[in-house]
């Protein structure tokens, strides 16, 4: 499959500061990759370095397999923190500047604004808009040029949930024509419900990537007690009857590789000479295995 | 070019503060030629007159026209000013601008308003030369002409290094404070550490003397405008009134040179610096 976005050891510092370090992924064509992590870990940095308005200090990035060039530049459509336009445009008039760099047609911009349920306000003036709306916009600029890639950096702040629900469906049309969206984002439930692929960011380290189903799955986790945990966790974190062992609270957590039952799981303690004082199955939150990927 | 054009014009033309800054530049140039038109000088055998002839207003309207460069200047620290502070630099450049398409733009922009500037001169030149010269001939009306395209380099001057301060400090206030400082005292300052010969070369000493004062005296002589070869019958660099300055063609070069350095060291800083 091609590849859209390759990232090769990317580092960018600010001052003493490493907000990111040694950064390598890619991205194939038509897949929804979210990169997800705590306010801090490099998220932004990383999508602005590889947009060409941070300079990276180490590392290299390239986009369709080719030098990053302005012509390449146009194949994607970005929003990327705030939304930035000019306040005293209106908004028909900073989508005009969008396409002009583009070289979209007028019609376009239009289209972007019905998308973006914004068209009754296309006279309006920027600055004038509620942050939900400004978010709106951000998205319809997006959209303008009708670009291969959408780069989309906390797409949903600000909205309300229903703005929020809007750029959710937004999102996954475009995902259903086969472009390529890469989303940066802190929201677990958005990465889940839109995202195929996933990686996960910590203190500008890349922690974890992969298909969203093999991190971050709405597994049924055990939570069990016996004496000698410690023994125990060695033995479970040998076992071909686990994918994942770790401790939360005086628990231990054990995740369960496909095929194997609670009850297996109990049997084997048992055999093992641990029986078990507590066996609990619950099914785990995406945002507890998140906080245990970046613990 | 034409789309860069054609975004700096949208950017520029919608932009209030933008249009009503260049209608206080339009007025203010009028008014100061207007107002001392009426002016009437207390000497016998000088007449302001003269300065709004043929080719006298070469010089002398240029000049007029020069004390509002400044203003030109802080035109261009606002709009690139904004560009940082509404991040939409940023923006462009995520949507497909290079960083040097930035920079292109803006130059266009400063070519633009210095086209503006001197077809606003040149019309008002005109006007007033035709309506005060007695004895027009082709030779006298295009005499010292060449002025007004000194008058051009010198605008894009100050335009140039508003934008090489804005994007230096990126920020609309301190750019318009950083701006004037330097013209006085930094500059000044800096000069009255150098050797006298020295002095001459410096950025703003160079642009500002591409339209030097003009010679008044000489000027409104009732003797230099009647003279049949349109110069001046009196020589007061002779007598020590008039200070020494370079030739016009290296001032020129030198203000070219300059000119050079602000757009280079602006790409440089735009390109090597985050955005």
């Amino acid at each position: 499959m091609e590849t859209v976005l390759k990232i090769n050891n990317l580092s960018k510092n600010y001052g003493n500061i490493q907000a990111v370090r040694n950064v390598s992924f890619e991205v194939k064509k038509g897949e929804v990759y979210g990169i997800l992590g705590p306010n801090g870990s490099g998220k932004t940095t990383t999508l602005a370095v590889v947009l060409g308005i941070l300079n990276a200090n180490g590392g290299s990035y390239q986009w369709f397999d080719e030098p990053f060039t302005k012509l390449a530049r146009r194949r994607i459509g970005s929003l990327i923190e705030t939304p930035n336009f000019y306040p005293y445009l209106t908004l028909w008039e900073n989508l005009k500047i969008v396409a002009k760099i583009k070289d979209a047609p007028d019609e376009d911009i239009n289209h972007a604004l019905g998308v973006a349920n914004l068209l009754k306000r296309k006279h309006t003036n920027f600055g004038h808009l509620s942050l939900g709306m400004k978010q709106r916009m951000s998205m319809a600029s997006v959209l303008i040029g009708n670009p291969e890639v959408l780069v989309l950096d906390e797409p949903t702040n600000g909205l309300d949930p229903e703005g929020f629900a809007e750029v959710r469906n937004i999102i996954q049309s475009q995902a259903n024509e086969g472009k390529t969206i890469i989303i940066a984002s802190h929201i677990l439930d958005e990465v889940e419900k839109v995202c195929s692929h996933v990686a996960i960011l910590k203190s500008g380290e890349l922690i974890a990537n992969g298909r969203v189903g093999e991190l971050l799955s709405s597994d049924e986790t055990v939570f069990i007690q016996s004496e000698k945990m410690d023994e125990l966790t060695e033995i479970l974190n040998d076992s071909e009857l686990t994918s994942k062992v770790y401790m939360v609270e005086n628990d231990l957590a054990v995740v369960l590789n496909t095929n194997f039952k609670s009850a297996d799981l109990s049997k084997f303690c048992f055999e093992k000479g641990f029986p078990l004082s507590k066996i609990v199955v619950k099914k785990q939150s995406l945002e507890d295995q998140f906080l245990e990927l970046v613990k | 070019m034409k789309k860069l054009f054609s975004l700096e014009k949208i950017k520029a033309l919608s932009y209030p503060a933008f249009k009503t800054l260049m209608i206080i530049h339009f007025l203010l140039f009028f008014l100061v030629i207007l107002v001392v038109s009426r002016a009437h000088f207390s000497i016998p055998g000088f007449s302001i007159k003269g300065l709004y002839q043929f080719p006298n207003i070469w010089q002398f309207f240029p000049w007029v026209a020069s004390w509002f460069n400044l203003f030109l200047a802080i035109v261009i620290i606002i709009l690139v000013g904004n560009e940082f502070s509404f991040r939409t630099f940023r923006q462009n450049v995520i949507d497909g601008l290079s960083r040097n398409d930035l920079i292109k733009g803006k130059l266009i922009l400063i070519f633009t308003i210095a086209v503006y500037t001197l077809i606003m001169v040149l019309l008002a030149v005109f006007i007033f030369g035709l309506i005060n010269t007695k004895n027009i001939s082709f030779d006298i009306i295009f005499e010292n002409s060449y002025l007004i395209l000194i008058y051009f380099v010198q605008a894009i001057g100050y335009m140039t290094l508003g934008l090489l301060i804005s994007i230096i400090f990126r920020n609309n206030a301190l750019s318009i404070i950083m701006f004037i400082l330097y013209f006085f005292p930094i500059e000044p300052i800096i000069r009255v550490m150098f050797k006298a010969e020295a002095r001459n070369f410096f950025p703003i000493k160079i642009i500002s003397n591409l339209t030097p004062t003009p010679e008044f005296l000489t000027m409104a002589s009732e003797k230099s405008y009647t003279n049949a070869s349109g110069t001046s019958s009196l020589d007061f660099s002779e007598i020590g009134l008039l200070p020494e300055k370079l030739p016009v063609g290296i001032t020129v070069l030198l203000a070219a040179g300059y000119i050079g350095f602000f757009i280079a060291l602006s790409t440089l800083l735009l390109n090597k610096r985050n955005l």
